[in-house]
């Protein structure tokens, strides 16, 4: 008994910071979701921790006049294309690097992690827009699409890392049985790997969801190109009218809850892809 | 193995035209123009290094670095050592870490821009939710200007540590594990308390991980802007500007100002430039940190 309080009192001080990290950590969360039921007089004098009254409406007013039912259409849209997309460059890319020697291997290679490392910031969304404009995309979110999945370098990388773990006798097995080097991707390659391409693409789904400044940039003259952040973003320097803050709270509790119910499932698999992105 | 060469070609070719086309083109493209004068309409001239001569001049974008080093320092010095001891803890066999480790590290996967607008809401000098509370409960007088001149920067930091620690946190945990259990148990025979464990056992034997998470975390800090971009705008004064949101206003306009600066040429110079100042701030860190490497 005197053994584990004094254990308890060497612990207090750990307790009592894991303790107020976490209230920090989920203090805005809790704010956004609580105030976006709140109206707007309450939200800005009231003081109040949870809604006098819960105002439903307010989701119901940011889907269909603050237009999220269109930012949200447009994130999925994005989203979802950019995932298949990068997943399936990303594979097929790291299925040939990873089993067949070619000539350029390395510099493709060097090629991706350059990418990685060389930023330069906001200057590539010019020449990347123009492009766009060359190709007659950048009025539709596929320019935003192809832009996304041609910076896949990260899930390449995550992808090559997962096939080390698939032994190359398995290839070879298959090249006796009468596969070839597409089969052996499609039908024994691609099945394997699907645990591996989920963890993947949940990461590249969250930055695909989360990306504001690409999404900006091309919809600043066509508000109906606008995602989540964007959308967002925007009702922060509304345009006139009187800034609704419960709209906005609304909108971001809109954009963060796919994520979260995700997260509520699948954190593990969040943590793992955070290490495994570092660690190549 | 594999013959199949042109199999291969064909699997790397969206890759490699995907990267080539969007991702090296747009560097060159960089490249190319940062030697002329151009706006983005009528002829590009070739002016030489007439970009730089002007950078070098220019008060503005060195301030923004300056700004730069304030943001990243600000967010290294207290995420750091915050996510290292929250690591530290949580890599103990303590009852709920699991729990504990998903609520710090759930910041993270939001978006940057989006958790700025809860957080203008609750910074906001006027009638910011942070300071109904503080008002409330009499903890102040007056409201705290969060976003003003003075204290800005600060908030800026704060929610960038608050978004950063989760990360990092569980970076330190993948490298504590690789910690040999015998090497705390030889320690507490020798009778070392807590803090001493930390820093003469803990620390050096992280070592590279310790290496490459603080690189990874001041390349990230140097490059991070788009919260700053929907809080302040750089605002107000140019007291929150880094340097990637000075590019970024050199090609887009932003909202507040609504006029457009653009200048693609001198853009392209601060890009580089910008980029020259990570690489190098990269190459002291790990020419210092040396040391680290060495231990093991």
């Amino acid at each position: 008994m005197v053994m584990n309080l004094s254990r308890l009192f060497a612990r207090l001080p750990a307790w009592l910071l894991l303790l107020a990290v976490s209230a920090l950590m989920l203090f805005p969360i809790v704010v956004a979701f609580l105030g976006s039921f709140k109206s707007n007089l309450e939200l800005t004098t009231g003081a109040t921790f949870f809604p006098e009254s819960w105002q439903f409406r307010n989701y119901v007013q940011a889907w269909t006049q603050a237009d999220f039912a269109s930012f949200t259409f447009n994130s999925v849209f994005v989203a979802v294309f950019v995932t298949v997309g990068t997943l399936l460059v990303s594979a097929m890319a790291a299925y040939a690097v990873d089993r067949v020697p070619f000539k350029g291997k390395k510099l493709f290679i060097f090629m991706q992690s350059f990418t990685l490392f060389i930023s330069i910031g906001a200057v590539v969304l010019r020449p990347q827009f123009d492009l766009m404009v060359n190709i007659g995309l950048q009025k539709s979110l596929w320019g935003v699409i192809i832009i996304l999945i041609s910076a896949h370098a990260t899930a390449f990388f995550m992808v090559i890392g997962f096939f080390r773990g698939i032994p190359k006798d398995l290839d070879e097995a298959a090249l006796i049985d009468g596969c070839n080097f597409y089969s052996i991707f499609w039908r024994i390659i691609l099945p394997l790997l699907r645990p591996a391409l989920a963890v993947v693409a949940l990461f590249t789904f969250r930055g695909a969801w989360n990306e504001y400044i690409l999404p900006l940039v091309f919809s600043m003259s066509r508000p109906d190109m606008q995602t989540l952040p964007v959308g967002l973003a925007s009702l922060r320097y509304g345009a006139g009218a009187a800034v609704e803050n419960q709209l906005m709270l609304a909108g971001a509790c809109i954009s963060i809850l796919p994520l979260l119910i995700v997260y509520l499932f699948a954190n593990r698999s969040f943590m793992q892809v955070t290490v495994g992105s570092v660690k190549g | 193995m594999h013959k199949n060469r042109l199999g291969a070609y064909l699997f790397s070719f969206p890759s490699f035209f995907l990267t080539a086309a969007l991702g090296i083109y747009p560097i060159v493209w960089a490249l190319r123009y940062m030697f002329y004068d151009y706006q983005g309409y009528g002829e590009p001239r070739l002016i030489g290094f007439g970009n730089f001569a002007r950078l070098a001049r220019d008060a503005e974008f060195w301030q923004s670095v300056a700004n730069t080093f304030v943001y990243a320092g600000g967010k290294l010095v207290i995420t750091l050592p915050l996510s290292l001891i929250l690591a530290v803890i949580l890599n103990r066999k303590l009852k709920g870490r699991h729990l504990f480790r998903a609520v710090v590290f759930l910041p993270t996967i939001f978006s940057a821009s989006v958790m700025s607008i809860v957080f203008y809401l609750i910074f906001n000098s006027y009638n910011g939710i942070l300071n109904q509370y503080l008002l409330e409960l009499q903890l102040v007088s007056v409201p705290v200007d969060w976003l003003g001149a003075s204290k800005a920067m600060l908030t800026i930091v704060i929610i960038a540590v608050w978004g950063a620690v989760g990360n990092y946190m569980l970076l330190f945990i993948a490298g504590l594990q690789s910690i040999p259990e015998e090497v705390y148990e030889a320690a507490s025979l020798d009778g070392v308390n807590p803090a001493q464990r930390l820093w003469y056992i803990t620390i050096p034997m992280l070592g590279p991980v310790l290496q490459m998470i603080v690189m990874l975390a001041i390349t990230t800090s140097l490059k991070g802007y788009e919260s700053i971009m929907v809080l302040t705008e750089g605002g107000p004064f140019g007291k929150t500007e880094v340097m990637y949101l000075y590019l970024y206003k050199l090609f887009f306009p932003l909202t507040t100002t609504g006029t457009s600066v653009q200048n693609i040429g001198y853009g392209s110079a601060v890009g580089f430039t910008t980029a020259v100042i990570v690489g190098l701030v990269t190459w002291l860190y790990f020419w210092m940190s040396r040391k680290l490497n060495n231990l093991y």
